[in-house]
């Protein structure tokens, strides 16, 4: 790449011979990167020709149904499984007394398979039987008996959040004396702010087709991060990664629950071996609730204090979770305190309880969805008391560089996202003062949040594959790659024809499989920037590899189409190993956005309406803005969600779930959904990756939550520190 | 889920005959609760008689100048019905309040009336239930009872019936049309059709084993321009009431002949407000008559620990109600 010298700015130093081709090349430039592609894998889903996990056609499958703890601690005394062992059908019962010796510590998360009669948590994974039919195999797990020595379950979060301690992995952050600055505050805010635990519950709950080939472990199982999954399933099983596969070439949306894999995907293999036949294991929507962890139930502390005009002098933000007995995860709920506004001085904690509950997890937008709600809660509280327009009080506090680190942004357009927000939502409109807005029988509000989310690009490698019959090129794009319904097939089509010039109908985008080039996860917003970059790469490296085959010189950088027809190429592949841009790491990389939110709280009834919800995202270059749009609205009913009607609920004597099914557990209806809109600031982000490309797949959800809750103090003069806002708490 | 025998009745009276001759049947009818709940393993039965395809879907007039519902019709069809629409669209709006349009299309009416609480106790068989186990405790009692009664419950079970449609028949005194093992029929009034827990809260309704609900008949009535259902919920939809109200007026100028309120979400059965009724009987419909009448009946109210939100809820919902039937109804 000697030539790059040549113009220092541009990828593209090269010139072209022929002038017609300098013209074709600048109108085909990005000419898919950036369009409102609709899904290339849209119709195989909605006319059911995507296989999903247990759909993937394998031969004399048998059928696996787990059967679950009834208690929340203590030992399995007895399990007596002789009547369902005679039930029609029955292959095997398999329980901690006949289940192989595993690795425990493989990396599935949540423990449960079946190395212990000890019990941890309500609805633990104690037993599964494998049956001929579906059927019956569920009447058989019925039919197990169990007997236990109970002991005395941590299943209060009420009464154990007080005894928490330092988590493992988060000391406590402290930047100047924020003590001295609440106590000398001019205005402050110190309030307490409850999260209850959420579920994921994906469309398709967690499924498997486990097969043994001699040493080799097939695994049709969906997975966030497919080479995380191969190497927690071979560990786990004693074996090498290279025996185990992992098919998942379609992902029915997983929100983090599918990122780590847990028991149900061992004890399918488990059930495979010991019938030594394939075996298909699928979670009920029941058992999802305590399967596939959950995120926790947080208590935020959140103390702010401010000049009177306006200025933060101080910004605390102390979270007390829970976590499993065996294990801990703290989702990190200070997060966003910790980089949202510029304030001297900053305390950001934990404290971590152990509870007899299953494993928490991370969870669309980890602790920025919930901590989000409090910090942007707690602005809003601050903003009433310095009677200041909470749009102003933030662009106040805007912060120059990151204040955790000092680094500068590489990106951050948080003043634009509050302003043409502002103005697109019509924000002038709305009364400063709680119930000054009455339509007929309902109270309106207006309310605003802002959130964030890191922008990572992590190491992937992806593959090329060119062919030639004619005039016709095709590629095929190879890596490992996940699609959870978001729509990375698409993207990566759409970026693989722009950078070898063909056209999207070209291309075959080929991922999902733990035999393709290892990725990066579609987890924590780095699927898209990891893919997208890997393959532009690999794409940069074929149309280089075809131009110093050709032997001659361009003027104008000629692309792999070109080329391929130009030199008679019939084919050609290649493979690129992509890593971040080491300067990236010289600055803070994340995503903003700022919420509105427009409610009708029926004055008789309390219940609440989100007519209007407009969300501007700040999150590097776009590269399908219909995907981009489907991503940050899903990730806003969702966040609706969380602050109108999601709970799941413990009831402590037992440690269950009293919601325990999609009737009980509300995610939103269309009708609890109004207007929806999401609006995208440009940015073209080149110091956080080569392409620009920040990620959205959580930051749709950060800040929805306070926005709704701040739009509902607005309408009725009521504070909920406490999600769900039900009608309940509004009378 | 256990094993069971699948058979298909050809008309009613071998469909009852049917049932007779195995105490462990069950009829199927839209299936919308009955298979949810036998994959739960909550219900067992060995045999379910499939009555789908007996008639009785009709919707006709009765000689008496009434309507009558078929048992086995749709809740879609129901709702929809001109009839229904121009005579009792208080009962239309209730069933349009309830589950989703896609279980409206299979759920029958008798199903309807028959469907069993949700008490998430009652659902998990690793809890205990008098309803479900008698004598196995109430779950809920001094468990998590935010959804749970505040009127008529016992000791022994403290769950809500869960139907719309119900709380609109009762407060239209409709009278459920029943058919039993000889052929005999006989009528319950709505309001007594489905009993109060008691010691007995295995038992939902005054029906018997093998009886068989043909029709569902709604008296005439004069409430078609000021009747209201008005159901608070914790989302827009698909969601079981809080509490909900089927409030009618008839009206002469604005002085109350007659009114009818009936409450759900708060008792085991559809709640008839009698007292608040007889209240207003002769008074003004103006809202401060509305609130007198709510209080009155919201002073009987026994809450729990997680519910006493209901008694304020149910009283503001009784004047909203009235207040939206004065109006003519139109939400
Ligand atoms: C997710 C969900 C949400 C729901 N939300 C609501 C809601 O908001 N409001 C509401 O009101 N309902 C709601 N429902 C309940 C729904 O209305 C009932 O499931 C439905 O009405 C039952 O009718 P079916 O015909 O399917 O009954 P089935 O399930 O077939 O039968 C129910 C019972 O009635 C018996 N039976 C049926 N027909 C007859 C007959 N003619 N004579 C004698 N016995 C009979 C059966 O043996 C069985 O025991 C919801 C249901 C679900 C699954």
């Amino acid at each position: 790449m000697a030539t790059a010298a040549l113009c220092g700015h541009c990828r593209w130093h090269w010139m072209a011979a022929n002038p017609d081709q300098i013209i074709n090349f600048m109108k085909d430039k990005e000419i898919n990167i950036g369009s409102p592609v609709s899904r290339i894998d849209g119709i195989l889903k909605v006319t059911g020709k995507a296989d999903y996990s247990t759909d993937h056609p394998v031969k004399n499958a048998a059928y696996a149904v787990i059967f679950k703890s009834t208690i929340a601690a203590g030992t399995i005394t007895n399990i007596d499984s002789v009547t369902a062992e005679k039930s029609p059908g029955v292959l095997a019962v398999i329980t901690h007394k006949n289940a192989p010796k595993l690795n425990a510590k493989g990396g599935i998360r949540g423990g449960a398979m079946l190395q212990s009669p000890e019990v941890l948590f309500f609805g633990q994974h104690i037993g599964v039987v494998v049956a001929e039919t579906f059927e019956q195999a569920r009447h058989a797990a019925d039919l197990v008996k169990v007997d236990y020595d109970k002991k005395e379950a941590k299943t209060d979060f009420e009464k154990l959040h007080q005894n928490g301690v330092k988590p493992k992995d988060k000391e406590d952050e402290k930047r100047g004396d924020v003590k001295a600055a609440l106590e000398n505050a001019e205005f402050k805010v110190e309030e307490t702010y409850a999260t209850p635990i959420y579920h994921h519950h994906p469309l398709e709950p967690h499924a498997t087709i486990a097969e043994w080939q001699g040493e080799n472990l097939i695994l049709y199982n969906s997975a966030q991060i497919v080479n995380g999954a191969q190497n927690a399933a071979a560990s786990t099983f004693n074996l090498k990664p290279e025996n185990v596969r992992i098919v998942s070439p379609y992902i029915g949306g997983g929100f983090g629950s599918k990122g780590g894999q847990w028991g149900n995907l061992v004890l399918a293999a488990v059930a495979a071996k010991m019938v030594n036949r394939p075996v298909k294991l699928a979670l009920t929507r029941q058992q999802m609730f305590n399967s596939v962890g959950l995120r926790q139930r947080n208590y935020q502390k959140v103390s702010l204090a401010a000049t009177k005009d306006g200025k933060l002098t101080a910004l605390a933000h102390e979270t007390a979770t829970h976590a499993a007995i065996e294990d801990e995860f703290v989702e990190p709920c200070g997060d966003c305190s910790k980089i949202m506004y510029d304030t001297p001085n900053s305390l950001i904690t934990y404290r971590v309880t152990p509870m007899n509950l299953i494993l928490p997890t991370y969870t669309r937008g980890p602790g920025k969805s919930t901590g989000s709600f409090a910090l942007e809660s707690a602005m809003d509280e601050l903003a009433y008391k310095l009677k200041m327009d909470p749009v102003e009080f933030r662009l106040k506090n805007e912060p120059e560089k990151d204040p955790s680190n000092g680094k500068p942004w590489s990106s951050r357009k948080v003043v634009e996202c509050l302003k043409e927000g502002a103005k697109a939502f019509g924000w002038d409109n709305r009364k400063m003062e709680p119930m000054q807005n009455i339509q007929g029988n309902y109270w309106v509000g207006y309310g605003v949040a802002c959130g964030t989310y890191p922008a990572h690009q992590r190491d992937s490698s992806a593959i090329v594959k060119l062919k030639r019959e004619g005039s016709n090129v095709t590629a095929i794009i190879e890596l490992a790659a996940a699609d959870l319904g978001t729509g990375t097939y698409t993207i990566l089509a759409q970026t693989a024809a722009d950078a070898l010039g063909l056209s999207m109908n070209n291309i075959t985008v080929k991922i999902g499989d733990s035999d393709l080039p290892p990725a990066a996860g579609s987890v924590g917003s780095v699927g898209a920037t990891s893919y997208a970059n890997v393959v532009n790469d690999v794409c940069m490296k074929v149309t280089d590899e075809l131009i110093a085959r050709s032997g001659k010189q361009f003027f104008v950088r000629p692309t792999a189409l070109q080329l391929m027809i130009s030199e008679k190429v019939a084919d050609i592949q290649t493979r690129a190993d992509s890593k971040p841009l080491e300067s990236a790491e010289q600055y803070s990389s994340h995503s903003f956005n700022a919420n509105f939110a427009e409610v009708w709280v029926n004055q008789s009834t309390g219940m609440v309406r989100v007519k209007r919800f407009l969300a501007v995202t700040g999150a590097g270059k776009i590269l399908n803005p219909k995907t981009a749009r489907s991503q940050i609205i899903g990730g806003n009913v969702w966040g609706i969600g969380m602050a109108l009607t999601e709970e799941s609920v413990v009831d402590p004597r037992f440690g269950n779930f009293v919601t325990r099914s999609l009737a009980d557990y509300h995610v939103p209806s269309n009708l609890d959904i109004g207007e929806m809109e999401a609006i995208f600031i440009k940015e073209d982000d080149k110091l956080a990756n080569k392409l620009g490309v920040k990620g959205l797949g959580e930051v749709g959800i950060v800040g929805v939550s306070a926005a709704v809750a701040n739009a509902v103090f607005n309408a009725t003069g009521k504070r909920i520190r406490e999600l769900p806002i039900l009608p309940d708490k509004l009378l | 889920m256990r094993p069971f025998k699948y058979t298909n009745a050809k008309d009613v009276s071998s469909a009852i005959k049917l049932a007779t001759g195995n105490p462990n049947a069950k009829f199927l009818a839209g299936g919308t609760n009955l298979l949810d709940l036998m994959k739960e393993d909550v219900e067992r039965p060995d045999e379910v008689i499939d009555i789908t395809r007996l008639g009785l879907a009709q919707i006709k007039t009765t000689d008496a100048g009434g309507i009558s519902i078929g048992g086995l019709g749709r809740n879609t069809d129901a709702a929809n019905h001109p009839l229904i629409r121009q005579h009792h669209p208080v009962l239309t709006q209730a069933i349009l309040a309830g589950a989703s349009g896609q279980i409206r299309n299979m759920a029958t009416n008798g199903g309807n009336l028959l469907q069993r609480t949700r008490c998430p106790y009652f659902y998990d068989i690793a809890m205990p239930c008098n309803k479900r186990e008698p004598g196995s405790g109430c779950g809920a009692l001094e468990g998590i009872n935010r959804m749970h009664a505040i009127f008529g419950w016992s000791e022994k079970c403290i769950a809500v019936y869960p139907s719309d449609m119900a709380v609109a028949l009762a407060a239209l005194d409709a009278v459920v049309k029943i058919k039993g093992p000889n052929g005999e029929e006989r009528s319950v009034a709505i309001t007594d059709f489905h009993r109060l827990p008691g010691d007995m809260p295995e038992k939902d309704t005054n029906l018997s084993h093998g009886e068989l609900i043909t029709a569902i008949e709604i008296p005439k009535s004069n409430f078609a321009d000021h009747s209201y259902y008005l159901k608070v919920r914790d989302r827009a939809s698909y969601a079981f009431a809080l509490v909900s109200v089927a409030a009618a007026l008839e009206l002469t100028g604005n002085v109350i002949l007659q009114a009818r309120i009936a409450i759900g979400g708060v008792a085991h059965k559809p709640w008839r407000a009698t007292k608040a009724e007889q209240m207003l009987v002769g008074k003004e419909a103006t809202e401060a008559n509305f609130k007198l009448a709510a209080d009155a009946e919201m002073a009987d109210a026994k809450p729990l620990e997680h519910n006493k939100f209901k008694v304020e809820l149910g009283n503001r919902s009784i004047v909203r109600a009235l207040q939206m039937a004065l109006d003519g109804g139109k939400s």
